[in-house]
């Protein structure tokens, strides 16, 4: 999701910029035809009123005055470097200059456009031309060379390509800001709701109080929060109410069934008693149980909290587990790092037994149950991972964020011992410590993993 | 013994009382702390059995008084949260034990006769050997014999048989254990100690014709003839 975002936000930069950009070299391409479009009509009205002048001098004075005046313009330093002229006589041979081709143009005279190799090497300069056939077959050719022109688009299309990378550029920058400025509003939110989602639910993303859209989201997100926070504490307290209330009734009625039981000489009767007995100790468990999740829950963890060799705890909880285990032939395997944590020493030491015993209690006769405590580093921070992983059935994905629910156990399950709350205490005691749980697939399997904060 | 008890819930009171006039001991009955440290501290008792909460003095009130006046009777604090602060607290102001309601009777008695026995023996030098019931138990090189028969034990089941051996023939139930033996106070979920047990039963009682770690039911165990 973190990832997501932040490309999301890229691609909606890039996307803007490329349009951006788009429009800026369809106007550039418009702007350059019709500039070269325009200047190329110019040198033809020149050209054209030029071949008139010609035309009309050689209308007075014949081939031999157009030949002098070409010559003398060609020569004229004063005259304009830019001209080309060419002169054929009726059959084609050169009288000056060079004709571009052979083919004789018609009497109303024909445009050309040809290269002509330039002074410098290697280039070549655009000529734009004017043909006609003359009254006694002679081709005359009047034409300017673009030089100036192609010079002036030349350095069009260059100022328009620096305008156009410095635009790119600009677009870019423009563009990773607006989605960096963007993700960081949305990563704010979407990173608290994670960890709300994950439990955490007096988290509340931060408001800047600016208002704008983000801000409005975030405060309308808290709202919801908050009821959502309401909701679940009434649910919460009217369960632990419940307990507390019910646990004195239930206490009398347990010495009263104790009473009857001691003074019983029967032994069916007594037989019923005991199972009775059992049935309130189980009730009360459960109450008890609810009672310490309520008050777990309910306190903060201490800032002092000693710091606890946690592989020591773990290998006392294992030590006491294993001969479970042993009974149905499952092997308890630990791999455990030297790890401490600051907590709850008989809390941490409930969250390893549940999980354990949860564990041992779904394995498969000859398997084995590992355990393994590590230190778990990446960019962000550094956790004691704790994991118990089985290879009996293992959750399914859509059921692993119910099983944290008080009471609830899953269907398959509801044969076996066990009241529903064993994985509600730990992860209130994971939460009271500042920690993480998550339930993964072990292939085949149940592999829960722990992460406390490493101190 | 001569029990003092201070618990003002009726019910609770009647059903303690009952349980420990039935175990042969004498009972009186304070139903609120003045009362309560009057008679503790006027009358000569084995051991007292306090609830923490109570009208007038409150019961951690009640327990500084009598240990800052120096008396040394044995007390057992009863309470309604089994949270750990509370016990911590309890223990520090001089309980001598801790029982969180509700509790079966067994339990406290077992509780009352091991604070009891403990506070007889206190005055003596710390064994360094354990005997009974032919069992025999080194403290010193961790050994364990019967009958002069060497049982080779691991560690924690040799702590096991040296609370059970330091408790020969009272009661002791499975939070004891748990508590004395692994030291942590948590809820097994399960009766994890009856496998436990069942193992060390094994090594000790395997190969003689007499048992001497046996079962009580409803309540614990017991080791003894």
């Amino acid at each position: 999701m973190k990832r997501l975002l932040p490309s999301t936000s890229a691609k909606l930069a890039l996307i803007v910029m490329g349009f951006f950009l788009a429009a800026f070299v369809l106007i550039g391409a418009g702007v350059y035809v019709a500039v070269s479009t325009l200047l190329l009509q110019d040198t033809r009205e020149l050209v054209k009123s030029d071949a008139i002048t010609l035309v009309d001098i050689y209308r007075e004075g014949g081939q031999a005055a157009l030949l002098n005046e070409l010559q003398f313009r060609i020569q004229d330093p004063e005259g304009d470097p830019d001209a080309v002229y060419a002169l054929t006589d009726a059959q084609g041979g050169s009288l000056l200059g060079r004709m571009p081709e052979a083919r004789k143009p018609g009497p109303r005279g024909r445009w050309v456009q040809f290269n002509e190799h330039a002074p410098e090497p290697g280039q070549t300069l655009r000529v734009m031309a004017y043909t006609q056939t003359l009254r006694s077959g002679e081709v005359l050719l009047t034409g300017q060379r673009l030089q100036a022109q192609d010079q002036l688009l030349a350095v069009m299309k260059q100022a328009a390509l620096v305008t156009l990378l410095t635009a790119a550029g600009l677009g870019a920058l423009v563009g990773w800001l607006i989605s960096r400025w963007v993700a960081r509003r949305l990563r704010n939110l979407d990173a608290t709701v994670a960890r709300v989602s994950s439990g955490e639910l007096g988290l509340r993303a931060t408001l800047d109080h600016s208002d704008d859209a983000f801000d409005q989201v975030a405060q309308r997100f808290n709202g919801m929060l908050d009821r959502i926070e309401d909701l679940l504490s009434g649910v919460r307290h009217a369960t632990d109410h419940i307990a507390h209330d019910l646990r004195t009734p239930l206490t009398r009625l347990r010495n009263r069934l104790e009473d009857l039981r001691q003074h019983q000489t029967d032994s069916g009767v007594q037989h019923k008693l005991d199972r009775a007995l059992a049935e309130t100790d189980q009730l009360l468990q459960s109450f008890g149980a609810l009672l310490r999740l309520a008050r777990i829950e309910a306190q903060p963890l201490e800032e002092d909290a000693p710091l606890l060799a946690l592989r020591d705890l773990v290998e006392d909880a294992v030590e006491l587990y294993a001969p479970i285990g042993a009974e149905r032939q499952i092997q308890v395997q630990t791999a455990l790092d030297d790890v401490h944590v600051r907590g709850d020493r008989d809390q941490l030491f409930q969250l390893v037994v549940n999980l354990l015993d949860n564990a041992l209690k779904y394995a498969p006769p000859d398997s084995s149950v590992d355990v393994t405590l590590d230190v778990q580093e990446n960019a962000q921070e550094a956790a004691v991972r704790l994991q118990v992983a089985d290879h009996g059935p293992g959750i399914p994905e859509a059921e692993r964020a119910r099983v944290f629910d008080r009471f609830q156990r899953l269907e398959a399950h509801r044969g076996s011992p066990g009241v529903g709350l064993g994985l509600s205490l730990v992860r209130a005691i994971v939460t009271h410590h500042g920690g993480r749980i998550a339930l993964q697939d072990n292939d085949p399997g149940l592999r829960v993993v722990v992460m406390l904060p490493l101190r | 013994m001569r029990i003092l008890l201070v618990e003002d819930d009726t019910h609770t009171a009647a059903f303690i009382a009952k349980g420990l006039r039935e175990d042969g001991h004498a009972v009186d009955h304070a139903s609120d702390g003045k009362q309560g440290l009057f008679l503790a501290s006027t009358e000569p008792y084995d051991a007292l059995v306090l609830d923490r909460m109570l009208p007038g003095l409150d019961g951690m009130t009640l327990l500084r008084t009598l240990r800052g006046a120096g008396n040394a009777l044995p007390i057992l604090l009863l309470t309604a949260l089994g949270d750990t602060d509370h016990r911590v607290e309890g223990l520090r102001a001089g309980a001598d034990d801790y029982l969180v309601k509700p509790f079966a009777f067994a339990e406290l008695s077992a509780r009352l006769d091991g604070i009891v026995k403990r506070n007889r023996s206190s005055g003596e030098r710390e064994p360094t050997r354990l005997q009974s019931a032919g069992l025999e138990l080194d403290l010193l090189a961790r050994e364990a014999r019967r009958e002069g028969r060497r049982i080779e034990l691991q560690p924690r089941e040799f702590r096991l048989l040296e609370y059970l051996l330091r408790h020969a023939g009272q009661v002791v139930t499975r939070t004891m254990l748990l508590e004395a033996v692994w030291d942590y106070h948590f809820d097994p979920q399960t009766n994890v100690i009856d496998v436990h047990i069942s193992r060390l039963r094994q090594k000790i009682d395997h190969g003689f014709d007499k048992p001497i770690l046996h079962t009580v039911r409803g309540a614990g165990y017991r080791l003894g003839e």
